[in-house]
């Protein structure tokens, strides 16, 4: 039954790409109905298994004594996956039903959507690394294929390039992470590797697990190769929510707890500590942001920086458990943005918002239930995961502690900064005068989503044994001493960020009012620490005249050496060979006494 | 034969050849081939040799031997090196060469070995007819094929194509 | 007086062979070329004969006999060709004919 969960969306990926390409009001029934499919099939699944784990593979082909298999491995983190994967998806698909509606590329759309879930559910059920890596790519390219949606925008096309190739480099670090398992360990299955999982840790486990790391980092746009993620906000809105908040950026944390017990201490310390400065840099460049998408991606990439902290620290369950919560609120921010977004017609500048309480009351009163949660305020799921996080880390690593304590003030300031500009205050533009609460298919997932935002932090409200993951490190987190002070902490840094954000940006005009008051603060926010400058020097200052080094050594070498010289050397024997016939026949006279020369001396028998 | 300038004196010499042949034959008492070269050869085959050369009017200067090339010395060179070497390998003495030692005796009690199932050597045409008409049957009738054959083909290339540009 | 041997007939017939080579060789007139071949033939003629009368063997009789019909009917044709290659070429030379040359 897994492999029909599996291959549902493939065939309905098929279906639509090859027969529905003209109609989009089918292809968008077809790959709704499949979401929902999916989500029953999950369900099921997740209902018979009441055991631990579910094993099964298979080989897909061998080649001499080496054989690659194919198996699905559903114990507890591929459980809580599938699940939110399934749910968040088909709230998605139905919320794209109404913001995609005017859309004539809809069967593309809904073709990629179809692709993406099929991919995500193989990287989910995947039991072997290899395996992994396929669907990897696979989810890479249907990306790939979603932001480049609008690919008649010069934005869209080369953000889906930038996304596509960014993500490649952290797929060869992958890659290499794979063969060195393979070296080290002789398998990659994940069930095999857990077992040889104790060894004394050294300079290539290290490096292996790094290695496998740059998977997560090009895939969940960690440091360095963050800077895809928000030039990827140029698709459209519920590919952002589905595929960049919620799903395909927790693959890379996913990966991570897959292989968690691989990794040795320093790697740990090492991912940990990225993680938390993801987590605070990402926070200062949310802060300045004028683009409702950007600063949703922004968040999440400090989001995925708690995660990776959570995941450094030895928490996995938390990381996994962050990654749920994560799950909810920001796919329903980000389908809130993309209901502000349908409703003032495809304009994103928030400063261009103002006043939307009123006219969406729907809309804004789950996107404040959001906000809510991701600040951390009492009581909602995101209090729960990140305050976990912060005690872990208070209690371990005092310096992450700090790091991720200024990331949360920071993710309360821009958080409730955007609340307020967007939908507070007057209206600040003629689109947003006529703004309107949007259809069903579109408010009906955010009232949904909102719903488990709030109840998401109750572990034990989870059924079907889905939270069973986490629920050990749950425990253990609620043994650990400092519990009141973190209350205090966490609650002040929610408080903080709503007063600043309160003074700062209740009554705002066109323009930022930080930039104002702060002007180097903010230039430096805005700069983004320069990293798609050094990208693009290094791509065209270094890159590039390699890259034209290379082809001339091909030009020369290649085409011009073997290629062609083999031509030529051809070309000699021939031209040797035509000097026999010119049309004298006096010159056939003499090869011919030659030629029976020759054979008479040889018949004299000389060379016996 | 082969250095002259003149064509026409170039056949003459090939008939004077052709007909010297003929005297050989007859001193190997084959006298119906002697009879047959003259006919053959220095009748028809020279004829009409020099039936081409008045025709194509093919003048003194046509006989243009190329000495100053060196690839025709390397050639003659070679020539005479093969010429050289069938010789040796001739005259070298081996089992199973003939004793060329020893002139032939008389017909009727010759010492060579004659091998089987092989004509016996004589003079008679009726002999040889013989030897025509049974052993060598099939490379007759090949033969007549074969002057069919060549028949034909001078017909058809010496018709005259229906371009204006054969009117010589 | 000097025993005639067969040796003596099978120099000459290879002599007679090697100047007709000699002249196919030398020769640019097509006409003179194939003159050469016949005395080339001839030679091998004389070769053979003495080997018949050597062998005491009427074989070699008629293989000459064959070899004589074949020569002449050469001679017809190459001579019809040589013909038909004046008509489009208005000579005789072999240097004329080199069409394949370079």
């Amino acid at each position: 039954m897994a492999l029909s969960l599996l291959f549902l969306p493939f065939v309905s990926a098929l279906v639509i790409l090859l027969f529905l390409r003209a109609k989009g009001n089918l292809a968008s029934l077809v790959s709704v109905f499949t979401a929902a499919g999916i989500l029953i099939l999950s369900l099921l699944l997740l209902f018979n298994s009441q055991e631990s784990s579910l094993v099964w593979n298979t080989t897909w082909f061998t080649m001499g004594s080496w054989e690659l298999r194919f198996g699905i491995l559903l114990d507890d983190p591929a459980r809580l996956l599938l699940f939110i994967v399934s749910f968040v998806g088909l709230l998605i698909h139905i919320f794209s039903l109404g913001y995609m509606e005017s859309d004539p590329a809809r069967p593309r759309y809904f073709g990629g959507l179809s692709i993406f879930m099929f991919s995500m559910i193989g990287i989910t059920l995947a039991d072997n690394l290899i395996m992994i890596f396929v669907f990897w790519e696979l989810v890479g390219f249907s990306s790939y294929l979603l932001i480049a949606h609008y690919f008649q925008t010069d934005e869209a096309s080369q953000a889906s390039r930038k996304a596509f190739i960014v993500n490649r480099v952290g797929d060869f670090g992958f890659l290499i992470g794979i063969v060195l398992t393979y070296w080290t360990f002789g398998t990659v299955n994940l069930g095999e590797l857990a077992d040889l999982a104790d060894f004394s840790p050294s300079l290539i486990t290290t490096g292996l697990c790094l290695a496998l790391a740059c998977g997560f980092i090009g895939k969940s746009a960690q440091f360095p190769l963050h800077v895809w993620l928000p030039d990827a906000m140029a698709g459209p809105t519920p590919v952002s929510a589905l595929i960049h908040a919620a799903t395909m950026v927790a693959a890379g944390v996913y990966l991570l707890i897959r292989i968690d017990f691989l990794f040795t201490e320093q790697a740990l310390g090492l991912i940990a500590f990225l993680g938390a400065a993801m987590g605070l840099y990402a926070g200062f460049c949310a802060l300045v942001q004028r683009d409702i998408k950007k600063i949703l991606a922004y968040s999440t990439l400090s989001q995925l920086g708690y995660m990776a902290a959570a995941f450094g620290l030895g928490a996995p369950g938390l990381a996994l458990f962050h990654l749920t919560t994560h799950a909810f609120f920001k796919a329903l921010m980000f389908l809130g943005s993309g209901s502000v977004i349908h409703a003032c017609h495809h304009e994103q500048d928030i400063f261009k918002y103002g006043g939307l309480r009123k006219r969406m009351p729907v809309t804004a009163g789950t996107f404040l239930i959001g906000v809510l949660a991701i600040s951390g305020v009492n009581f909602l799921s995101g209090y729960y995961s990140k305050d976990a996080i912060l005690l872990w880390a208070y209690n371990f690593n005092l310096p992450i502690f700090t790091l991720l304590y200024a990331g949360a003030l920071l993710t309360a300031a821009y958080m409730f900064r955007l609340y307020f500009i967007a939908f507070e205050g007057e209206a600040r533009s003629e689109h947003s005068q006529s703004a309107k609460e949007n259809s069903l298919s579109m408010t009906l997932p955010l009232v949904l989503l909102a719903f488990l935002s709030v109840l998401g932090g109750y572990v034990i409200l989870y059924p079907f044994n889905i939270g069973s993951y986490f629920a050990p490190d749950l425990s253990a987190t609620a043994l650990l001493p400092h519990h009141m002070w973190m209350v205090v902490l966490g609650t002040s840094a929610w408080i903080i960020g709503l007063v600043v954000a309160r003074k700062l940006y209740a009554q705002v005009n066109q323009e930022d009012p930080l930039s104002r008051r702060l002007p180097g603060f903010f230039e430096i926010c805005q700069s983004k620490l320069f990293f798609d400058q050094i990208y693009s020097f290094y791509v065209n200052k270094i890159q590039d005249p390699f890259c034209r080094f290379m082809e001339v050594m091909e030009l020369l070498f290649i085409s011009g050496l073997m290629v062609r010289g083999s031509a030529g050397v051809t070309a000699l024997l021939a031209m040797l060979a035509k000097a026999c016939y010119i049309g004298r026949v006096h010159a056939y006279a003499f090869w011919f006494m030659l030629g029976t020369l020759g054979f008479i001396i040889y018949s004299s028998g000389i060379f016996e | 034969m082969v250095l002259s300038r003149h064509p026409v004196s170039a056949a003459m010499f090939m008939i004077i050849s052709l007909v010297g042949v003929a005297a050989l034959f007859v001193l190997l008492e084959s006298f119906f081939l002697a009879v047959l070269q003259v006919l053959v050869y220095a009748g028809a085959v020279m004829v009409l040799f020099l039936f081409i050369i008045m025709l194509l009017d093919v003048g003194p200067g046509a006989s243009k031997i190329n000495f100053s090339n060196w690839k025709t010395g390397l050639i003659g060179f070679g020539a005479s090196c093969l010429l050289i070497f069938l010789l040796s390998a001739l005259l070298s003495p081996g089992e199973d060469t003939l004793s060329f030692g020893q002139s032939w005796t008389v017909i009727n009690n010759s010492t060579a070995p004659a091998p089987v199932d092989a004509l016996v050597f004589s003079t008679d045409i009726s002999a040889f007819g013989y030897a025509l008409m049974t052993k060598y049957m099939l490379p007759v009738q090949i033969s007549g094929f074969l002057l069919l054959a060549a028949m034909i083909g001078v017909i058809i290339l010496s018709k005259r194509s229906g371009t204006p540009s054969s009117n010589s | 007086m000097l025993t005639v041997t067969p040796l003596h007939f099978l120099i000459l017939a290879f002599v007679l062979f090697g100047i007709g080579f000699l002249g196919l060789l030398i020769r640019r007139n097509i006409l003179l070329m194939l003159m050469s071949l016949e005395l080339m033939l001839n030679g091998i003629n004389v070769a053979l004969v003495t080997f018949s009368r050597v062998g005491n063997n009427l074989d070699g009789g008629i293989f000459v006999f064959f070899i004589m019909t074949v020569a002449a009917s050469e001679v017809a044709v190459g001579l019809a060709l040589l013909v038909a290659l004046y008509k489009k070429r208005k000579s005789v030379f072999t240097d004329d004919m080199a069409l394949l040359k370079n």
